[in-house]
């Protein structure tokens, strides 16, 4: 049920000071003067029965204002309720790309499922079958088909992160039957759908005796990590990301390659400000011999998101926020912006593709994918 | 156990002109079968042939004219690329591709589109023996 005292609680709704950072720093807001962190807040304190606001659609969840916010005021999650509100008033949200990735989330929460999903899994990769630790794949099986004609493989990164832990002695196995974490659901306000992907999941990691979960997917580890013992309660299973098993063994167990290239690290929303991994995924690019790490001009806790949305809503806002994030990782003088986010990429890529040419086309490639080719690996799907 | 509920989106054009002489002839197929007009099957897209999916249909057939034959010039090449993703969504999901069919139809040929509905819903009651767990 729906109770706006808990969420105001929860998210410190009322601790707003009405200062307005979180207006300035948001990428939404400088696009689109009707969106405002602070007002949305202060209109639904102020009317407890308001209709649905609108604006609550536009927010992309970056948690830039919650890194400025004194108070720490989790608008986002402020917002995510109102979304949650407005579903249960009947608003429907609009769905991107026809609505196929809501379809397939909610066909994905059915009881019975077998899916067959690990159908691009090279010979190659060694799998220890009888560990307690698994690697969430996350949705890429599902994203490589849907966007087909994007030209980008989201499949590529995974196979990359397999071969880097297949190579720094890291014992993983693959769940056959895993299901998507839910996060955009989440994100969108559906909350049934959001715990019936996440019950699904848990039954699966519980039959799988699963202790350890690796992923290289942001969204996947912080809504393992975050939002399933929000749901769940403790769920007695260690959640890491792979730059967070990868980084302490370089040097010590894993020896990364050589790679001749100038590039720069886009520091995915939920990697970043979410979970605070700024350091891992550099001092790893950064072990790479010849590879030279240049910084944009928004990078850590101060990157620009990738203007995605939870495949809703995606409109003028967004595309110009991925013009801004182009324009600054051209500006670098880099010749691959690399992201450690599937997501990241395929909207970038989306912009770049319907830019009408105006977009800066810099070649994106993701970290996994990257670091894997310095090994003389890299993660080519077959097919 | 009923027929199988099968969702055919078909074009306004041979499509339709296929179902409406199936209609005019009183011929008749298992009422599961569920008709949605398209002005043209380039309309159709994967949201579209899996929000069906989400809503319970066993099967969905995209019922259109044949190569060549498109009033609007655009042919199948749309719907084709959908179409191949629908079923590779489907093979993921380990529903069964099969559960998606393409089927071009000759304008005014209701005797060909009630023995494709009738194949196809046969197709779809042997899946569904052979595979409670995955019926969608």
């Amino acid at each position: 049920m729906f109770d706006i005292e808990r969420e105001i609680q929860e998210t410190r709704a009322r601790l707003c000071l009405d200062c307005g950072k979180c207006t300035v720093v948001c990428p939404v807001a400088q696009c689109d003067p009707d969106f405002n962190p602070r007002l949305i807040v202060q209109r639904r304190l102020g009317h407890s029965a308001a209709l649905p606001d609108e604006t609550i659609w536009s927010c992309l969840s970056c948690y830039m204002c919650v890194e400025r916010c004194n108070y720490r005021v989790a608008f986002p999650e402020f917002i995510r309720a109102l979304r949650w509100e407005a579903r249960t008033q009947g608003y429907q949200v609009k769905c991107s790309h026809g609505g196929a990735l809501q379809a397939l989330m909610h066909m994905m929460a059915r009881d019975g499922l077998q899916q067959d999903r690990l159908g691009w899994l090279p010979a190659d990769i060694e799998l220890s079958p009888d560990c307690d630790t698994v690697y969430f794949v996350g949705c890429a099986p599902y994203f490589d088909v849907v966007f087909s004609d994007l030209g980008v493989s989201s499949l590529e990164a995974v196979i990359g992160a397999l071969k880097l832990l297949n190579r720094a002695a890291v014992p993983f196995k693959l769940m056959e039957n895993e299901r998507c974490c839910g996060h955009d659901l989440l994100l969108q306000g559906d909350r049934d759908g959001f715990r019936a992907l996440a019950r699904a999941n848990m039954e699966e990691f519980a039959r799988h005796g699963v202790k350890k979960i690796i992923t290289a997917c942001p969204e996947g580890y912080h809504t393992l990590r975050v939002d399933y013992p929000k749901l769940l309660g403790d769920t007695g299973i260690e959640v890491l990301h792979l730059t967070e098993v990868l980084a302490p063994l370089v040097g010590n167990g894993l020896e990364l390659g050589k790679l001749e290239k100038r590039v720069t690290y886009h520091d995915s929303c939920k990697l970043g400000r979410c979970s605070g991994l700024y350091d891992e995924p550099r001092g790893l690019l950064k072990a790479v011999e010849g590879l030279d790490l240049v910084e944009m001009e928004q990078a850590r806790d101060k990157s620009l998101c990738c203007g995605g949305s939870p495949w809703a809503n995606c409109g003028l806002v967004n595309r110009q926020v991925q013009e801004w994030l182009l324009g600054q990782a051209e500006a670098t003088g880099a010749d691959l912006l690399v992201t450690g986010c599937p997501k990241c990429k395929i909207h970038l890529r989306c912009a770049q593709k319907i830019g009408d040419g105006k977009v800066p086309q810099i070649e994106i490639q993701d970290m996994a994918t990257l670091l894997a080719q310095s090994l003389g690996a890299g993660g080519k799907v077959d097919g | 156990m009923g027929s199988a509920d099968v969702v055919v989106f078909c074009c306004n054009w041979d499509g339709l002109s296929a179902v409406d002489a199936a209609a005019q002839a009183r011929l008749s197929y298992p009422a599961s079968v569920k008709v949605v007009r398209l002005s043209c099957l380039s309309r159709v897209h994967l949201g579209l042939i899996l929000k069906a999916f989400e809503l319970g249909a066993d099967g969905v057939m995209l019922l259109g004219c044949e190569r060549g034959r498109c009033h609007y010039g655009m042919d199948s090449q749309g719907v084709v690329q959908e179409c191949q993703k629908g079923r590779a969504i489907l093979t993921l999901m380990g529903i069964g591709q099969e559960r998606l069919a393409l089927t071009p139809v000759a304008p005014g040929d209701g005797p060909g589109f009630v023995q494709r509905v009738n194949d196809f819903i046969s197709l779809l009651d042997r899946m569904r023996l052979s595979r409670p767990a995955s019926r969608v």
